[in-house]
């Protein structure tokens, strides 16, 4: 898969009518230095041949280095001084909606029908159809103004006084303040970033409880007369988890894809933004290089998704697959 | 939906032509109807082959107009009966959507005189579906949306108060008249009413919706920071979502489908192939993948056609199949298994035919859940693609850029700028969701929203 994917990458970048060469120079280069650059960089080779050094270099990590965007910087130094950022806001990204999403999802699950179960039900169904570009517009715009709309509440000067935009400091995390500092000011952007798995999950982990619920060995469980809160934690809860892997899992697409998006509104100078700055300068090697890193990490996740089932799920075993 | 595909004895045709006295009486209905707006449809075609024809229509603007300017009496020239541009507009759009409202009963009806004059069977399981669609609030719900939206698209020149060619486009070459406050009739380019209608925050350079201008024009849902009017906006740009997602999930349905089957029938090494390239495909982070592609394809011939709608559409085809073909894959295997599929390949059966007749029709409902729950995710997309500066190219509209350029607005009295289309974007996915959620429903009601990962996860669009 990490072959086939990055053979796609490779001829999509090599093969389109993306000339980096031209990007290098500007639209008034002359000749003689488009040839030059284009002998130096082994465009000229035949195309099979940078295809084997491409994939050669990938797969012993060797990234390259940035031709356009930073001329002469290593993809390598370019990643870890981005990648941090993107992490950070990542990581809570999924916090809120594992811890928002799934908590809501268990409890409308559990009361079924009720009222509560029909707010968090629609709320979970529009949250999720609102495109996280625009939700991150608005959020931003309101709390850069908060004093006006939260009865004179001020985010801005909330705790510690920052600007709702820009990157986090992640200098010192070690210390409480820098911490929390750096919390404060992804927050937004986390809360953005993760609504849309929130709704996937809560309504996800709705179905799956509710399944559950309604399965024979509950009614058995219950019959045998095993205390509802048992019940719930350990045979309601842990069977309705089994679904919800997958999604936790496949939130990363949605993180990627969603960063690039809520990193550009945020002013959040992340790899999500790196990307989308090399893909728009025509910076074949960064966005060939990225790309590899985004493959490799889709498939880091789907083997923890594998080994998650084995965790939460022991019927499924190591040979079994999942 | 007319058009039943069951051909058991004698074709449709000849069934008709035995007893033509129904359908006949249908098709003079479709056409009367068809007759009203006849006029838009010529136009349409002409237009394409060079030269457009222009022919009276009922639901044009020219029969309807709302574009006139008030006197110092404060009577209005030029607009329909006399009425304030206001009225006059709501009026064309109330007939817009009646129009509609009447087609599709008519397509209703054309389904029942079918079912009653045509069909063999008193009865098919298709009849249960729809009588379940017709008992689900939430689907219809999503449906009538989805109705509102698709006329939205389809009569966008005529919905609008104005056309894009006349405000957006070439806004200089188009002239109207207004009363200046000398109290005399001025002449003035729609462009330079546009400069003095400009909506950029402040409370006296703001045009609202809901509200006229200071020369007269009507703006249902106020106006950008150019001046230019946002419903018309709003209403061609629904058009190109509605044109990228169609073709889209057009293409990449008749992909997953033709690969379902085929994996299906065939298994193997046909079934490897596929899952190895579908999954390639599947593991690259899609929007990214997607940007990717439009700024790779955005110098080439193809990105020209329709400002780029259509290698967008291509592009989201063409790495949406896998998504939509995992989704059917399941189904087709189960159908494949079937003892009936044997029978047919040990009578002898082409393989076509088989794959055709006897599974396809099995896995069409649960590509239809799908697509109804990808194009949402597709809308969501295109428009995330054009707030980045990525999708359409400038001068057409796409909901999407109109959030990027009201983004500096959200707190000021222009506030509509980002918030209406972004509603609208909310409420169009929601109801692409609820109306797959309905046919789900309909289709397969033991299910329950059981096994619908795929489609919770495709309906976010990636991440937009």
């Amino acid at each position: 898969m990490l072959l086939f994917g990055a053979s796609i990458t490779f001829l999509v970048i090599r093969a389109g009518p993306l000339d980096p060469v031209s990007a290098i120079l500007g639209p008034q280069g002359d000749p003689q230095a488009y040839n030059a650059i284009r002998d130096q960089l082994g465009l000229d080779q035949p195309l099979w041949q940078q295809y084997i050094d491409y994939m050669v270099n990938m797969f012993t990590l060797n990234l390259g280095e940035s031709w356009v965007l930073q001329p002469d910087t290593s993809v390598y130094s370019l990643v870890v001084s981005y990648a941090p950022r993107t992490i950070w806001l990542g990581f809570w990204a999924v916090l809120i909606a594992i811890f928002v999403g799934i908590p809501l999802g268990f409890y409308a699950g559990l009361n079924p029908n009720t009222f509560s179960d029909y707010i968090a039900s629609f709320g979970g169904i529009v949250w999720r159809a609102m495109p996280n570009f625009w939700l991150a517009v608005i959020l931003m715009s309101v709390l850069s103004q908060s004093e006006k709309f939260f009865f004179g509440f001020n985010w801005e000067g909330f705790l510690y006084a920052t600007n709702v935009t820009g990157p986090p400091p992640l200098g010192d995390l070690t210390s409480v303040d820098g911490f929390l500092k750096a919390l404060k000011k992804i927050a937004p952007a986390a809360l953005v970033l993760g609504s849309a798995s929130m709704g996937n999950e809560m309504r996800i982990g709705r179905t799956a409880v509710l399944e559950t619920v309604n399965s024979n060995f509950i009614e058995t469980a219950r019959a045998k007369g095993v205390p509802p809160r048992s019940l719930v934690w350990k045979h309601i809860f842990r069977n309705a988890l089994i679904p919800l892997v997958p999604i936790i899992t496949g939130e990363a697409f949605i993180l990627l894809g969603g960063s690039v998006l809520v990193e550009s509104v945020f002013d959040i100078s992340g790899i999500g933004y790196l990307f989308f700055q090399a893909i728009k300068n025509g910076d074949m090697p960064l966005v060939g290089s990225l790309m590899f890193i985004f493959i490799l990490l889709v498939v880091l996740i789907n083997i923890m998704q594998d080994f998650l089932y084995t965790i939460i799920d022991p019927r499924v075993g190591y040979d079994g697959g999942a | 939906m007319s058009v039943d595909q069951e051909r058991d004895d004698a074709p449709i045709r000849e069934r008709i032509r035995e007893n033509p006295g129904p359908a006949l009486g249908w098709l003079a209905g479709a056409l009367l109807l068809f007759a009203l707006e006849a006029g838009a449809v010529v136009h349409l075609v002409t237009n394409l082959l060079g030269t457009p024809v222009e022919l009276p229509t009922l639901l044009s603007r020219d029969l309807i107009p709302n574009n006139g300017y008030q006197t110092s009496s404060g009577v209005w020239k030029d607009t329909f009966l006399g009425l304030a541009p206001a009225y006059a507009w709501a009026i064309r759009v109330v007939l817009v959507y009646a129009y509609a409202f009447v087609w599709m009963l008519w397509l209703w009806r054309g389904y029942l005189v079918f079912r009653e004059h045509y069909r063999y069977a008193d009865w098919t399981p298709r009849d249960d579906m729809i009588d379940r669609l017709r008992g689900h609030r939430w689907g219809q719900f999503g449906a009538v949306i989805v109705f509102g939206f698709v006329i939205l698209a389809l009569f966008a020149p005529a919905l609008g108060p104005t056309t894009v060619e006349r405000t957006i486009s070439n806004p200089y070459s188009h002239h109207i008249e207004y009363y200046n406050d000398q109290g005399q009739l001025e002449n003035i380019t729609v462009g330079a009413a546009n400069l003095g209608s400009r909506s950029q925050g402040t409370p006296d350079r703001n045009v609202g919706p809901m509200s006229y201008d200071n020369y007269g024009r009507w703006h249902p849902f106020g106006t950008l920071p150019t001046g230019k009017d946002m419903f018309t906006f709003m209403a061609a740009g629904a058009r190109v979502s509605l044109f990228i997602g169609l073709i889209s999930i057009g293409v990449s349905g008749f992909l997953a489908a033709a690969f379902a089957l085929l994996t299906a029938y065939y298994k193997g090494l046909v079934d490897l192939v596929v899952v190895i390239v579908g999954d390639s495909i599947m593991s690259l982070p899609r929007l990214l993948f997607v940007m990717l592609l439009s700024v790779v394809l955005g110098d080439t011939w193809i990105a020209d056609i329709y400002s780029g709608a259509l290698v967008l559409a291509l592009i989201f085809a063409g790495t949406g199949w896998p998504f939509l073909w995992r989704s059917v894959r399941g189904p087709a295997m189960q159908v494949s298994e079937q003892e009936w599929i044997d029978a047919a390949k040990s009578f002898g059966q082409r393989p076509s035919v088989t794959m055709k007749k006897h599974m396809a029709p099995y896995i069409l409902g649960y590509l239809l859940v799908y697509a109804s729950m990808t194009l949402g995710g597709i809308i969501v997309a295109v428009a995330g693609l054009s707030f980045l500066g990525l999708g359409i190219n400038p001068p057409t509209p796409e909901w999407g850029r109109a959030v990027d350029i009201g983004q500096s607005y959200v707190t000021t009295s222009s506030w509509h700028i980002s918030f209406i289309p972004g509603v609208m974007i909310v409420l169009v996915v929601t109801a692409f969701n609820a109306l797959g959620d309905g046919i789900r429903d309909a289709i397969d009601p033991q299910s329950e929203g059981g096994e619908g990962d795929g489609a919770e996860v495709a309906a976010t669009g990636g991440g937009a």
